[in-house]
């Protein structure tokens, strides 16, 4: 295009992504400061509230939990997630057209009631174990994710090209490992990076499954936020933000950064 | 109104590399010039230019008297047509014609009565209230065509128009823009890859290359006489056979096709003749016999193929690898030697490559 | 025979575990709000005659509804230009956008809530440039939830609305620059108007959003302003109201569902590229 963007627009534009990028800025100048308490500009320079998220035995329990939910619960929704996209592309015709719908409830019901569901029929209602009600939440958070994105990428996959390979004698479940499965690497590695995300940063969902046995990070971050107004939050922010940085430099290793543009 | 076009020296880049080399073109009022020439040649650059969507790195755009070339597109007045037809999706058939009319501050109820007239012009009438996306492509071709033609711009441009359209479709629709175009006397810019288009609709045509034009010139001169190597494969010329002048008398030229084979060229006919030529032919101006006294170039046939009018062979010869059409009867065998003898009518004469 | 339940049991998985754990726990928590012994909508008579949660529930949607508004024209002005912006400045500013998105909410929460707070950043800024001597809390306010909320979602909306703003054809724009129209014209009467679904789409996401939100109303707004989430928290886990917590439950799902559901309608409607 040769007209030009109007010079308050861009001014406006540039606002705007300060206003965005400042108060992450601010955390992470806060998480080195080295006084007791959150400032800006920070004053000396410490990591001290580094340490500090390891030697309260809340965050290093509630850090590890997360962390394995979210493994756990992105492997198990990949694990049901990329056949039941695979079944709503490739039997698209057999299937009725409510199924693809029930696969946007999860995102449609909001996150807050699911967990709250949860709580009364699994935890209390099955007398589940916290960890297992956390899990299936999560996995069921993530799923719709997983079905979305690895759809997108079996849409834009010919099968033509799997029926060439069963007829060239390749059994059918050969086939989808060695030729669909490939062929939506990109999908699957999205999939996985969005669900793994989500989970890690839940809070809706998990608020209601969590005790004072089990918790994830952030419902801790939420509990510790209400009692201590130090720099050991800002710190464990950081340390969250790192994870998102080491996840967009995958996605960029992987897929390249213009993927996160669609 | 119409107006000519000219532009002069026109230099264009994409970021480092030029696509677009000193070219200058002249299209005088009320005629059809066509573009032509396979993708990347920079007909749609020239188009672009012409639109004002690309700033030239130098040259000028005139139309008429007026210096287009600093002119913002919206301020050029130019009807465009183009290749995805690019109808406004959230518009009835009615309201994208009557587009142009609003901008330039036409009351409503008049722009309606124009929109009106020219759908009624291209046929549409009874479809004006519908929606892009409920049309043909035919249909949404000419849709696009009322829109830019109801504007009545002093110059009409083509990018494509036809080429998302079906084989028959394609030669109605460009017997109608040329209808239409002949009926306002609009100057036309008409860019396709398309030869037979360019050259049925067109009063001249302009065959482009890497940037540069190669030749500009009627369509009976492109094709019957083309100036160079590029436009004479171009327009069919398959066999290209350098001469060399070996004797010259009075008008009559004697020349030598490798392997020393001696051929007659009258002066008279072809036009000066210099000592080092290349001889270009259609695969219907090489005639191929088996007659051995016959003067022509020896050949060894290989691939026949049955065209239904002909059959053509692929000949070795010292010259390379000639393409003939015999139209014999029986075929002649293949792996056979034959003579093959240009048929002076079908013959061109082009200066060197590489002189 | 094998085919034809293929695609079946490969989708029967996830549709059993969507249907067991999701359906049924939630179709169980609207049910439990019916049929109490005092009348069958008891649980929604106490709540609409309370005025505090009727309050609640106001202050929810006021906040929900301006949230989205300003996220819209916010978001919708920055993507234009980002959508606009050559190649290379445009991939900067959509990670730029992303990278916030992908940090969780708390993250970001607990960032404005720093930036606020009675020592926050910006009363120190504001005490140290003079413009006021006492520093004064923000935090706690209905415009500290919502510009914490609009933080929250404008980079939703921006990325939303640049892959709208990309999907309208370049030659659409340069057909209405062809005809006459001025880059002003172009953007009022071509790029809004094809924007338009997008921007419906946008709206219902930040709508919903912001109006089930929990992590941000708590950190920013406090028991002070509490909204729908954090009163269904409230009544569930401190006072163990577990119907009225239903209910409140219950009334979020139909109207994010019905907002869902019109908004969709009207996109669809209005949407010209579908056809």
């Amino acid at each position: 295009m040769t007209t030009r963007t109007h010079p308050l627009l861009i001014l406006f534009t540039v606002l705007v992504y300060i206003f965005l990028a400042g108060p992450l800025i601010i955390v992470f100048g806060a998480s080195v400061s080295d006084t007791t308490y959150l400032t800006f500009p920070p004053q000396g320079l410490s990591l001290r509230w580094f340490e500090n998220i390891f030697e309260i035995s809340a965050f290093r329990r509630t850090i590890v939990t997360s962390l394995e939910l979210a493994f756990l619960a992105t492997g198990l929704a990949l694990l049901i997630g990329i056949p039941a996209a695979y079944a709503l592309n490739r039997y698209r015709i057999q299937l009725p057209t409510w199924l693809s719908t029930v696969f946007v409830l999860p995102i449609l019901v909001p996150e807050i009631v699911f967990g709250f569901s949860l709580l009364k029929s699994v935890a209390v209602g099955a007398s589940a174990p916290i960890f297992l009600a956390l899990l299936i939440g999560h996995t069921l958070i993530v799923l719709p994710y997983c079905v979305r994105v690895i759809s997108a990428s079996l849409a834009s996959f010919d099968f033509s090209v799997e029926e060439a390979a069963i007829s060239l004698g390749s059994p059918p479940v050969k086939t989808f490992f060695t030729i669909v499965l490939p062929n939506v690497r990109s999908g699957v590695i999205a999939a996985f990076i969005l669900a793994f995300i989500t989970s890690i940063n839940d809070v809706s969902t998990s608020l209601f499954l969590t005790g004072p046995g089990v918790s994830t990070l952030p419902i801790q971050i939420l509990a510790h936020v209400e009692q201590f107004f130090d720099p050991t939050i800002a710190s464990v922010s950081v340390l969250l933000m790192l994870l998102t940085i080491m996840v967009m430099a995958i996605v960029e290793r992987t897929l390249g950064l213009t993927f996160l543009a669609k | 109104m119409t107006l000519p076009l000219t532009i002069e020296n026109l230099t264009a880049h994409y970021g480092t590399t030029r696509v677009l080399e000193d070219l200058s073109l002249s299209v005088g009022a009320g005629e059809l010039v066509s573009l032509l020439g396979a993708s990347g040649c920079g007909k749609t650059t020239t188009l672009r230019l012409v639109a004002g969507f690309l700033e030239p790195t130098a040259g000028t755009i005139r139309l008429g008297g007026k210096d287009l070339t600093k002119l913002p597109a919206y301020k050029r007045d130019i009807g465009l047509v183009f290749q995805n037809y690019a109808l406004f999706p959230h518009l009835s058939v009615l309201d994208n014609v009557a587009f142009g009319l609003k901008q330039r501050g036409v009351a409503a109820a008049e722009r309606e009565k124009r929109a009106r007239q020219m759908l009624d012009r291209v046929g549409l009438a009874q479809l004006a209230e519908r929606l892009p996306g409920a049309l043909s492509g035919g249909q949404k071709q000419r849709v696009a065509l009322a829109r830019a033609l109801v504007i009545e711009p002093p110059l009409l441009m083509f990018d494509e128009p036809l080429s998302n359209l079906d084989a028959k479709l394609r030669v109605d629709m460009r017997v109608e823009i040329r209808q239409l175009q002949r009926a306002n006397g609009t100057t036309s810019v008409y860019v396709t890859h398309d030869q037979e288009e360019a050259f049925s609709i067109s009063d001249r045509v302009a065959i482009m290359n890497a940037g540069r034009i190669m030749q500009f010139d009627t369509p009976e001169v492109l094709y019957q006489r083309p100036a160079n190597a590029f436009v004479a494969r171009f327009v069919g010329f398959e066999n290209l056979i350098p001469m060399r002048v070996s004797r010259r008398t009075g008008a009559e030229v004697t020349a030598e096709a490798p392997g020393g084979v001696a051929l007659q060229f009258s002066q008279d006919k072809f036009g000066p003749i210099p000592d080092d030529f290349v001889l270009a032919t259609r695969p219907d101006g090489l005639a191929v016999t088996s007659d051995p006294n016959v003067e022509g170039l020896p050949a060894t046939l290989g691939l026949r193929t049955y065209l239904g009018r002909a059959y053509q062979y692929q000949c070795e010869t010292e010259a390379g690898a000639l393409i003939a059409n015999g139209q014999l009867s029986p075929p002649l065998d293949i792996g056979a030697g034959a003579k093959l003898v240009p048929v002076p009518d079908q013959c061109c004469v082009l200066k060197p490559e590489h002189p | 025979m094998k085919k034809r339940y293929a695609g079946w049991i490969l989708a029967s998985p996830a549709t059993i575990a969507i249907g067991l754990f999701l359906i049924l726990p939630v179709a169980a928590t609207i049910a439990s709000t019916f049929g109490d012994e005092k009348g069958l909508l008891a649980p929604y008579y106490a709540f609409f005659n309370s005025g505090f949660r009727r309050g609640v529930l106001w202050r929810t949607l006021e906040i929900s509804l301006a949230t989205t508004a300003i996220s819209l024209v916010v978001g919708f002005l920055t993507a234009y230009v980002v959508a606009k912006s050559p190649g290379r400045l445009k991939s900067i500013l959509i990670i730029a956008a992303v990278f916030p998105l992908l940090t969780g909410v708390v993250v970001r929460s607990f960032a404005f809530l720093i930036l606020l707070g009675k020592n926050g950043i910006l009363n120190n800024f504001l005490v140290g440039v003079g413009i006021t001597d006492q520093p004064f809390s923000m935090l706690y306010t209905q415009g500290a939830v919502i510009a914490a909320m609009v933080y929250l979602f404008v980079p939703l909306m921006i990325l939303t609305l640049v892959g709208v703003l990309e999907n309208i054809p370049e030659d659409v724009v340069q057909a209405s620059a062809s005809l006459g129209a001025s880059p002003a014209a172009t953007f009022r009467q071509v790029i809004f108007p094809l924007a338009v679904p997008g921007l419906i789409v946008g709206a219902v996401l930040v709508f919903t959003g912001s109006f089930t939100s929990y992590a941000t109303p708590q950190l920013v707004g406090g028991e002070r302003q509490m909204v729908m989430g954090t009163l269904m928290y409230q009544r569930a886990m401190v006072s163990f109201d577990w119907v009225g917590a239903s209910t409140i439950a219950a009334i979020m799902v139909v109207i994010t569902i019905s907002v869902v559901l019109a908004m969709s309608r009207i996109a669809r409607r209005l949407n010209p590229m579908a056809t």
